[in-house]
């Protein structure tokens, strides 16, 4: 199976063959043979020659989040026939913000209205969560069109806070 | 022994309420854990004889509620209270309602809490015992032209602070005469907001501190002894990541006189129990007088390890009216402990809370390894209460063995489904200052300055396989809704600058 895996500015062609823990896995064109067992959710015992490596992955906005040995790396890993499709169908919906809630917490201050003008930098909406609270800014320019919280209203992970067009 | 009492309420959670557990399990002691509708099931009610529900999950509607921790005492028949730290450990007014209930409220007094709650008269104190303490204000400042004075005669920069202050709220270092106007309104407002009393204090700022604390022991008949130092100086934003035991800074000398002003302290405000008397220090080796904390320490485990004792046994015991039982010539540091605090944080996203569902974990173990912990796989961190998780203390024969062998427990230590500081605390295990022993208060700062995260790092190829046999394995069976998003993670740009205590 093709995947392209892009990491550091970096797209890489891959493929994968094998099953029930051996596999080959081709990276750039290097071969590589690999004993791999996934012994929790999201963490990988990996073999590789006489390497042993433990790896955590999980999944945040369509990329692998990868821990290893106290490093981590942002991997996005597309089959190969819908990286060519994206790609392809150039940039659809680059522009504007749509700021969701990282993680569970609370409302605690929303500093915009709907209508209002924004710059990068702007802040937009404070999130509180264990005892601690940051402010989310605008990282584009233009209106706000969409406020979908309250002050004080608690919020789950994905939630989508503030639509910026 | 005797057990000291038959039952005992822990009005806490998390680590410090499973630690107290262990203590008075071994001392054949019941437990009485109490929780909040978030915490069901922590850990501390799991390990509990006895569990109390006390109400919703915000802090202000159950473990800060004085009148249902007495209530859930009552009700089981405890005879004593044991606070934990943070919640309303120096809250003179729970001491008060404990002992008004007929309980021993296992702390100091609540006059030795009062005495040393208003951090301006806690100084006026130290600076009475001729014990130093840094140079400025004895009382808040009224307005900006005395701050503007006050800031001139200790000199700059200077540091406003809060008098009720903790945690670093209300804080603002000054540089120079110009800043001081708008740092005293962002102070007064955020002292107001915290603490609900606007009284700011100034002080000369000691450049790249050291921040040592000395534990100190007292009876109820007049022994207080010292159990040496803790380092402190790793921090973030006024929160400790790392401490360590002893000091690779404080000589035996120093060591004495510091641990005698500790005591010192202690006896003049008729301290009884276990207490922590802070310094700040300078380069050249000059302590000062910061403030005592009235109830165990986070970072106690370290003290243990070097001296051999268990505190909370000692506090516990020194609560029911025992004497200390040893001297201070009896008390010795045996080789090196640290301890690093695993919060669950994302250090590669601003320290961002990571509250949710521990999926895996696997703690650390072997030789001369402790970990306290609150959590276990399976369990949720609730978004309610503070980051820490766990506790991780080594002990090694000295220090060079300490920090290898934390190295070695951090790297075992794998944490799933939340995301926690382990990452961070390896890298500053690892930097050459901590190994050489340069370390202050801005030693946090100038790490996180520095380049990003080894991002094109040693083991890149791994990453890449274990990410391309995740999405391979996904592919034999698609994950409902697994679409992925156009751009990747635009809130970790936006996040700057961090997460800060409220």
């Amino acid at each position: 199976m093709k995947f392209e895996a892009q990491t550091g500015g970096e797209t890489l062609p891959v493929e994968v063959v094998g099953a029930a823990g051996r596999f080959t896995v081709t990276i750039g064109g290097e071969a590589l043979t690999v004993d791999a067992r996934e012994t929790a959710q999201g963490i990988w015992s990996i073999l590789l020659h006489s390497t042993s490596a433990v790896a955590a992955v999980t999944e945040q906005d369509g990329t692998y989040l990868v821990d290893v040995e106290g490093e981590r790396y942002a991997i996005r890993v597309e089959e190969e026939s819908r990286y060519i499709i994206r790609t392809r169908g150039g940039h659809g919906g680059a522009r504007g913000q749509v700021l969701k809630a990282p993680m569970p917490g609370k409302v605690a201050l929303i500093e915009v209205t709907v209508g209002q003008p924004v710059v990068p930098g702007d802040g937009l909406i404070v999130l509180e969560a264990m005892k601690m609270e940051n402010e989310f800014k605008a990282q584009v320019a233009g209106t706000v069109k969409e406020i979908r919280v309250a002050a004080g209203q608690p919020v789950n992970p994905g939630d989508v806070l503030v639509v910026i067009e | 022994m005797s057990a000291p009492f038959g039952k005992v309420l822990i009005a806490n959670r998390g680590e410090i309420a499973v630690r107290v557990i262990r203590a008075c399990r071994e001392l054949g002691i019941r437990t009485v854990a109490v929780f909040s509708e978030a915490d069901r099931e922590s850990l501390h009610v799991l390990r509990a004889d006895e569990a109390v529900p006390i109400g919703p999950p915000p802090a202000t509607e159950s473990y800060l509620v004085i009148a249902k921790l007495i209530a859930a005492a009552r009700a089981t028949g405890a005879e004593a209270v044991h606070p934990g730290y943070g919640f309303l450990a120096e809250n003179a007014a729970f001491a008060q309602a404990c002992l008004d209930a007929g309980l021993t409220f296992i702390g100091p007094p609540p006059a030795a809490i009062r005495a040393m709650g208003d951090k301006m008269a806690a100084r006026r104190v130290a600076g009475r015992l001729g014990v130093p303490v840094v140079p400025g204000t004895e009382q808040p400042v009224s307005d900006d032209a005395e701050a503007a004075g006050v800031a001139a005669r200790v000199g700059y920069p200077v540091m406003l602070k809060a008098a009720m202050g903790g945690g670093g709220k209300g804080m603002r270092l000054v540089r120079a005469p110009g800043e001081l106007a708008g740092a005293l309104r962002a102070a007064r407002a955020e002292a107001a907001a915290a603490f609900g009393d606007a009284s700011v204090y100034v002080e000369h700022y000691v450049e790249e501190p050291r921040h040592i604390e000395i534990q100190v022991l007292a009876d109820a008949h007049g022994g207080v002894v010292h159990l040496g130092e803790r380092e402190c100086s790793i921090q973030r934003r006024h929160q400790k990541l790392v401490e360590e035991s002893p000091s690779p800074f404080v000589t035996p000398e120093m060591r004495r006189r510091m641990g005698e002003a500790a005591c010192r302290v202690a006896a003049a405000v008729g301290y009884v129990n276990a207490g922590t008397v802070e310094f700040l220090v300078d380069r050249d080796r000059n302590f000062y007088f910061l403030e005592m904390n009235t109830r165990l320490q986070v970072e106690h485990p370290v003290t243990e390890l070097v001296t051999g004792r268990d505190l909370v046994r000692d506090q516990l015991r020194l609560a029911a009216g025992d004497k200390l039982g040893f001297a201070q010539d009896d008390v010795t540091l045996t080789g090196w402990a640290i301890e690093c605090r695993i919060n669950a944080e994302d250090p590669f996203a601003a320290f961002m809370p990571s509250p949710g569902t521990v999926t895996a974990l696997r703690a650390p173990g072997g030789p001369g390894v402790r970990e306290d912990t609150g959590v276990y796989a399976g369990c949720t961190i609730p978004r309610f209460y503070d980051t820490l998780m766990a506790k991780l203390i080594v002990w090694g024969p000295e220090r060079d063995a300490a920090i290898v062998r934390m190295s070695r427990a951090l790297a075992e230590y794998t944490v799933q489904g939340v995301r926690t500081t382990i990452p961070i605390l390896r890298r500053i295990l690892a930097h050459p200052d901590f190994v050489a022993g340069r370390l202050s208060t801005g030693f946090m700062e100038r790490l996180l300055a520095g380049d990003a995260p080894e991002q094109a790092g040693r083991h890149r190829r791994i990453a890449l396989i274990a990410a391309i046999l995740t999405a391979y394995q996904r592919a034999d069976r698609p994950a409902p809704g697994a679409a992925p998003s156009a751009t990747p993670g635009p809130w970790r740009q936006a996040l700057r600058p961090g997460w800060r205590n409220r």
